[in-house]
């Protein structure tokens, strides 16, 4: 879990091109959308897809993302709870 | 003088029928045309689709077209739909102008024979049908010699606003009669697209129902005879109904999504309702765009309901029947609307059983023996190119003003992305030669005209649009156009293809969201509108090599007709290399002794007097013909001269595009030369390069001769006729693909 905290930042910044952010700027526990990162709808999108392609979790209603891209925390709990490979 | 714009035709292809018989019975008999898959070679079978129930070979029977032409769904539903629509009209293609919109143009075939351009070369003439403009002039040509031409490609509101353009052309006088609409058939690519984006219901769509979970695609075509009342009568054609207003406005809000408040539609319907002179209240129907998203339906609601805040006129989605047709949906609900009001019938919204707080309350049941004496019709696309027009019986109808206003139109500002050229000022010319086959622009350094968040989303195309629109609106000294004009013949090439390469290599799954949003050629011009804020009229059009001049003549039309004062105009294209490579086996680009390029060009143009910057020239006309005979180019320019009260003697030289390759260029010469006499030729793609968006570049080389009062030495074709003499007037002829041809005249400001 910890280790995947770090990996997923690191994959976010990759896949949503946030070119000027490090790592180190993204706070696990605060919002990724809004006041937080400032992300939104395509980028959970963008989000939904990355954690098919990963981890084989499938969503098929984009609001359930709404809940699991809360914050990196909740969704690296997310991901280890329900991952398929 | 004030006239009326007249329906005198109409045609229709869709799910619930081919031909206005057949749409009418299923409209009377509230059956809708959705169904599961059957002619899309598609693994995504949980979407149910509005699909045309025809096969590409039983449509080009009809048509009497032979199987081995290489021919596109999009073209073939487009010709069923224009050939019942002249029909109706009793007209023939000859002489009247088409403007038809389209997004996925011959994307079918290129999704289908994509990996065999790759690999095999035995597809390649399919790659020619490929763009949009290439589907449009495939159409029209199987049907008769069209003298004007040209596509419009803002997604979903594409054939709404090719009415709109139509209906400028009428009251400016440029043609009698116009044949507008929209075709589009269905893809895997925009399935697969829509599907990323996560808005396809696996059920029946139930447009402004609580329990609406998105949209049915469909696919189909329509088209309007439009006609100036006069024209119309000198036939002994009555009207079917009359065009009474129209609004175009941009929701200027977010590349996909629609405000919450619903600002773009609402801007749309109030202008069309202004246009016509009428009140809210008198709207006896209003067709919605309604898609069954969550978003749109909600946002579309709350638009109307700032239009209607008391009594809200009967409303519905027809895409319950047909599904969501995209960028034929424009032309395919106005011609429902026809059949409604000819008929007498409220079409229904199908499947909706329950009410929802944020949306209005549709018509669910079919109700008859209804007058409709206007009808409003709405038409959103991506980007917010929001587009809705009010229809009204004929004698119910709204005259509209047919009248050029005086005064000149004069560009303010001119900035260039090119190759040998990153935002120089207009005196900096190139002076070598390209000796590559293939370059790319320049870019200049991004960072400081969008924010990074913003920015990083943004294809490179549509960062280099913002860059070189923000400079030219600097430039002009102008916060806010009040149109935003764009050109682009492929759009973002390099996003659209990476989606296309994804979706033909590794399959229908896992697709990128930001990559499908950016293939639409509308999201350059809407990203320049989002980030400076602009809610002002917002097209782009997508037709080859006369993509930037179609933005140009909107624009310029518009100035005239003083509905707008200041416009915004852009040409952006793109390439990569691996697209390069596709372009070469067309013999578009890659020929011997020309070099490909990209480029993106703004300026900035006004109605004389609106503007305190110092003017950089005039433009005195511009006129666009379709295979035009040398006779009938020889009348153009001249009726082009006497408007602007010169003669040919007062050009200083005429700005050709040709390109460097000698068999290409060799009947454009010879033409210059018959039509122009002994006006020096001048050229600009060796400098520059080849590109779609290269008669932007032509405009751009043109603006900074008059400005500057000099025509560099490298542009001159022969050396021997070179001149410092400050010119007075250029004329830009663009032949390059010797059926589409534009001519611009440009002139010198007059100092006082």
């Amino acid at each position: 879990m910890e280790d995947l905290i770090p990996y997923l930042k690191k994959e976010i910044i990759e896949v949503l091109n946030l070119n000027d952010i490090t790592p180190d700027d993204i706070d696990e526990d605060a919002s990724l959308f809004n006041e937080g990162l400032g992300l939104d709808s395509i980028d959970a999108l963008e989000l939904i897809v990355f954690m098919e392609k990963n981890y084989g979790i499938k969503l098929s209603n984009p609001n359930e993302g709404k809940e699991i891209f809360k914050s990196i925390r909740v969704m690296a709990e997310y991901i280890q709870t329900h991952r398929t490979k | 003088m004030a006239s009326q714009i007249w329906i005198t035709g109409y045609g229709i292809v869709s799910a619930i029928g081919v031909g206005k018989d057949a749409v009418l019975r299923s409209l009377l008999s509230s059956s809708t045309g959705i169904s599961s898959l059957r002619y899309l070679n598609t693994s995504h079978h949980e979407f149910p689709v509005g699909e045309v129930k025809m096969d590409n070979g039983e449509m080009a029977s009809c048509l009497g077209i032979g199987k081995t032409e290489p021919m596109n769904r999009t073209a073939l539903m487009g010709m069923l739909a224009l050939q019942e629509a002249l029909q109706e009209a009793g007209l023939s293609a000859d002489g009247i102008g088409l403007i038809s919109g389209t997004t996925v143009g011959g994307m079918d075939k290129s999704e289908q024979y994509y990996l065999d351009y790759l690999q095999n070369d035995s597809r390649n003439d399919y790659i020619k049908i490929h763009d949009c403009g290439a589907t449009t002039e495939l159409m029209a040509d199987c049907l008769g010699r069209f003298a004007f031409m040209t596509t419009i490609s803002t997604a979903c509101s594409s054939a709404a606003n090719a009415i709109l353009l139509g209906a400028n052309m009428l009251r400016s006088g440029e043609l009698p009669c116009v044949v507008v609409g929209g075709s589009e058939c269905l893809t895997k690519f925009h399935l697969n697209g829509f599907n990323s984006l996560m808005i396809l219901d696996k059920d029946l769509c139930r447009p402004f129902d609580r329990s609406r979970a998105g949209l049915n695609l469909g696919e189909g075509a329509a088209y309007l005879v439009l006609e100036n009342a006069e024209h119309a009568v000198a036939r002994g054609v009555k009207p079917l109904a009359v065009l009474s207003g129209y609004g175009n406005a941009c929701d200027a809000y977010h590349q996909t999504a629609s405000s919450p408040d619903g600002d773009g539609a609402y801007r749309a319907m109030s202008a069309a309702l202004r246009m016509a002179g009428m009140d809210a209240s008198q709207v006896d129907y209003v067709n919605a765009h309604g898609t069954g998203t969550p978003n749109n339906d909600s946002s579309e609601s709350a638009a109307m309901r700032r239009v209607w805040p008391g009594n809200m006129p009967p409303v519905s989605s027809t895409k319950s029947f047909t599904g969501h047709t995209t960028s034929a949906s424009g032309a395919i609900e106005a011609a429902i609307c026809l059949l409604a009001m000819q008929h007498r019938f409220l079409p229904p919204n199908l499947h909706f059983a329950d009410a929802d707080p944020d949306c209005v309350i549709p018509v669910s049941q079919l109700r008859t023996g209804v007058e409709l004496r206007h009808v409003l019709c709405n038409s959103f696309g991506f980007g917010g190119n929001d587009t809705s027009f009010l229809l009204s019986k004929p004698e119910a109808g709204s005259k509209l003003a047919f009248l050029a206003k005086e005064g000149e139109v004069k560009v303010y500002a001119a900035k260039c992305i090119a190759a040998q050229n990153s935002l120089a000022p207009l005196c900096q010319f190139p002076s070598e030669s390209l000796e590559t086959p293939f370059q790319r622009a320049a870019d200049p350094d991004f960072k400081g005209y969008m924010p990074p968040l913003e920015a990083r989303r943004l294809g490179r195309l549509m960062k280099r649009a913002v860059v070189t629109s923000k400079e030219a609106l600097s430039e002009a000294g102008l916060e806010m156009p009040e149109a935003i004009l764009t050109g682009t013949g492929l759009g973002c090439i390099e996003t659209t293809e990476f989606f296309l390469d994804s979706l033909c290599k590794e399959g229908e799954q896992l697709l990128k969201p930001t990559c499908f949003m950016q293939s639409t050629h509308n999201t350059i011009g809407s990203a320049v509108a989002t980030q400076i804020g602009c809610h002002g009229y917002n097209v782009t059009y997508a037709h080859k090599e006369m993509s930037f001049d179609s933005a140009l003549y909107d624009g310029v039309l518009q100035l005239r007709l003083g509905d707008i004062r200041t416009v915004l105009v852009g040409g952006h294209d793109e390439l990569t290399l691996s697209y390069y490579k596709l372009l070469e086996k067309t013999g578009f680009l890659g020929l011997e002794g020309e070099s490909a390029c990209e480029a993106s060009t703004s300026f900035v143009l006004a109605a004389d007097g609106c503007l305190d910057a110092r003017p950089l020239c005039v433009v005195k006309g511009i006129r666009l013909l379709y295979c035009p005979e040398e006779r009938a180019l020889r009348q153009a320019i001249g009726c082009l001269l006497a408007d602007a009260g010169m003669t040919m003697s007062d050009l200083s030289g005429v700005v050709l595009s040709v390109n460097g390759n000698a068999d290409h260029d060799a009947p454009a010469l010879a033409l210059c030369r018959a039509l122009f006499a002994d006006v020096p030729l001048l050229h600009y793609k060796h400098l520059f390069g080849e590109s779609y968006a290269a008669s932007g570049l032509g405009f751009y080389v043109s603006v900074a001769c008059l400005a500057t009062a000099k025509i560099p030495d490298a542009l001159y074709l022969d050396p021997a006729r070179r001149s410092h003499v400050a010119p007075k007037a250029l004329m830009l002829f663009n032949t390059t693909d010797n059926k589409c041809c534009s001519l611009t005249l440009l002139s010198q400001v007059k100092t006082e």
